[in-house]
């Protein structure tokens, strides 16, 4: 059994200016240890799935639809506000974005490193901050002992965001929720951050669920990959399936639009329009306006259903991109793609 | 690595497009209230001398914190630089009084990085433009303004019939193309985008660099393209500086900064920029930096690089200025022995 099943996520925001499908039918699993990507661009859904997983949806005017996320046996949807006391924080954490202001500025470092532990566990204030400073030095600030005792603002970003990731993972969860964790922090810090939740995941077995807009951090950290595009589900699979099998146009268009991909000195590839706007309904293909093989009929009709390619390699089939499509894929290799060592494997 | 190795940049203040020599901008913190003692001064840039060439578009890299934000409102005049002289087609902006560079100007703009800050909430697309125009061409009005606006928004791939709209009604894409326009909008000879793109999405991305390239090509401007993304720069810089602590530690070619470069500064940031390949990105060698940059509240002396150096060195690099040498025709790097050791 995965140790989260997501199927068919919906979440909407009822707005005076009609429903916002932000999430509108989103399913995948997670095993153990493993690293999810979700890829997108803002708007198109990665963080609202997230937050729902996490029941942070301020309702109203969000309300989760429908959908069950089955996480170890219990749907996360269906719980009330005391059960999911006991799991938030305990064995499902989360970091997000901003280090600046998801830290609260009037308490000490220490006061809010102990908090998770003294709440789900029962141990004394002494403990708590030995562990506490053991887990600043696991994610590598220096003189932890002593600087535990700061408050946030005389830590830079980078350093922050360590803070963060250590009172995440204190209480060993099962399962770390990465929203877009290292957006706001120079590429030098980046590698940094994404070393540590790596090592971190490694010694003590967390699934980490990572929201990026980046394809080069997924391709780097996580065995599987979503790709989603107004609040939609557009592909997903392993990080190879998705990077060297792209089957979907917006998952290649995507891989095309990266500036280290291009050819020097030709123009950027660029999708043409703009993200759709979920607060109306799309029909068809959420994608069909931009798409550079668009066809007729697309743009109406039942929404494309997610088609298996029977290794668990799952793509939106608008039936338009199936393998004749015209766009070819971006990335190949040579090497068989059973030979390629998984994430969690490389040294 | 040869008979180059001429300590320091050449420039002629009459020949060059944009030349900085030697510039300076620190900010002084004052003094304590009661014990009068300083609170120090920090040095955001801190000796730079670089030279722009008509037509090229220079790209400025570096992390938060290294001065490259600093250094441009300090070429646009918004910051007066402590020392060094600042020259645009021979002419020195940097003794021009407040009054004079408000003329001077409009033969420089800037386009910022968050379209949502930077243009009026409360003025029309038409305003905005108009009021740039007008400080060109003060006497332009009726609808020979609304024609050269239209003729901008349709440059920068809008529909001329949004004029009337307010910025809130426009994506993040298409208010930092009314940014373009209104920076245009004075016929100016250099643009300064700081981080123009940073704020965008990836299929945003493209279509606005794409943009700022045609347009730098087709309207014989100068650019100044800022960003903390090397992976950017390098598709639409001819040139490259790298800033690091207020100071250029490599500049040259946009091929020679990326195919080979010189500095481990450099060789560090081009190596953690994430490859969007999953084979190339689990197997290949990253240098990896340690620590935050350091605050230029009391930089480092010496080598300002050495407390987050990789590379093994000793005392010397601590005390021991570099100076940016030419280590190859057009390549230049700070002359540090440590930063320039072969990997």
């Amino acid at each position: 059994m995965p140790l989260l099943e997501v199927k068919d996520l919906k979440t909407s925001f009822y707005t005076r200016d009609g429903v916002v499908r932000a999430v509108d039918g989103v399913s995948f699993s997670l095993e153990k240890g493993e690293t999810l990507g979700i890829v997108g661009e803002s708007g198109s859904g990665k963080s609202v799935t997230c937050y729902s997983l996490m029941r942070l949806i301020p309702e109203p005017p969000g309300r989760i639809d429908g959908g069950t996320a089955m996480f170890d046996g219990q749907d996360l949807l269906q719980m009330n506000e005391a059960e999911l006391r006991k799991i938030r924080g305990r064995r499902v954490s989360m970091i997000f974005q901003d280090p600046m202001t998801s830290l609260n500025p009037y308490l000490r470092i220490s006061t809010q490193l102990i908090e998770p532990l003294r709440l789900h566990f029962d141990v004394d204030k002494k403990a708590a901050l030995n562990k506490a400073i053991a887990a600043l030095e696991e994610v590598g600030i220096p003189e932890a002992s002593s600087r535990i005792h700061s408050y946030p603002h005389e830590f830079s970003g980078g350093m922050r965001q360590r803070v963060m990731i250590a009172m995440a993972l204190i209480t060993e969860p099962d399962l770390l929720i990465a929203d877009e964790p290292t957006t706001a922090l120079d590429v030098t810090v980046q590698a940094q951050i994404l070393d540590i939740i790596k090592k971190r995941q490694e010694v003590l077995g967390t699934a980490v669920i990572l929201v990026t807009h980046d394809l080069g951090v997924v391709a780097g950290n996580c065995d599987k990959v979503n790709v989603m595009y107004g609040g939609r589900m557009m592909e997903s699979g392993t990080a190879e399936q998705v990077f060297y099998n792209a089957q979907h146009p917006y998952t290649r268009s995507l891989q095309k639009t990266i500036p280290s991909l291009q050819t020097k000195g030709a123009e950027l590839y660029t999708i043409p329009g703009l993200p759709p706007d979920v607060s109306k309904p799309i029909h068809g293909c959420a994608f069909y306006p931009r798409c550079p093989y668009p066809k007729t009929g697309a743009a109406e009709g039942d929404r494309p259903k997610l088609v298996d390619l029977g290794d668990g390699h799952c793509f939106a089939d608008c039936h338009f991109c199936d393998s004749s499509a015209p766009i070819e894929s971006v990335l190949t290799t040579d090497v068989p793609v059973e030979d390629i060592t998984p994430a969690g494997a490389a040294e | 690595m040869s008979e180059h190795h001429e300590p320091g940049v050449r420039i002629d203040p009459r020949e060059d497009f944009l030349v900085l020599d030697d510039v300076h901008t620190y900010f002084d913190l004052g003094t304590t209230l009661f014990t009068r003692e300083s609170k120090g001064v920090v040095k955001a840039v801190d000796g730079v001398t670089l030279t722009v060439k008509a037509g090229e578009i220079l790209g400025l890299v570096g992390e938060s914190g290294c001065g490259k934000s600093t250094l441009s409102r300090t070429i646009m005049q918004l910051i007066r630089p402590t020392s060094g002289r600042i020259f645009l087609e021979g002419k020195e902006l940097s003794a021009l009084s407040d009054k004079d560079i408000r003329h001077e100007r409009i033969n420089f703009q800037m386009i910022f990085q968050d379209p949502y800050a930077s243009l009026n909430p409360r003025m029309t697309v038409l305003d905005t433009l108009a009021e740039a125009i007008r400080t060109r061409h003060p006497t332009a009005k009726g609808n020979a303004l609304r024609g050269r606006v239209a003729e901008l928004l349709r440059t920068v791939g809008m529909n001329p019939a949004q004029m009337k709209r307010y910025p809130h009604e426009f994506s993040g894409g298409q208010r930092q193309r009314v940014a373009i326009a209104r920076a245009l909008a004075t016929e100016p000879k250099l643009i300064i985008a700081d981080e123009p793109v940073s704020a965008l999405d990836v299929s945003i991305q493209s279509q606005i660099l794409n943009l700022l390239k045609r347009l730098t090509r087709e309207m014989g401007l100068t650019m100044i393209f800022i960003s903390h993304d090397l992976s950017v720069v390098r598709y639409i810089a001819d040139r490259i500086a790298v800033m690091y602590l207020g100071r250029i530690l490599e500049l040259g070619e946009a091929s020679q900064i990326v195919d080979h470069p010189l500095h481990i500064y450099t060789r560090a940031l081009m190596s953690a920029i994430p490859q969007p390949d999953p084979i190339v990105e689990r197997t290949r060698h990253r240098i990896v930096l340690q620590g935050d940059p350091p605050s230029p509240l009391n930089p480092p002396e010496g080598c300002n690089f050495w407390p987050r150096s990789p590379v093994e060195h000793d005392e010397r690099m601590k005390h021991e200025e570099p100076v940016l040498t030419e280590i190859e025709p057009g390549h230049y790097a700070a002359n540090c022995p440590f930063c320039l050791q072969e990997a």
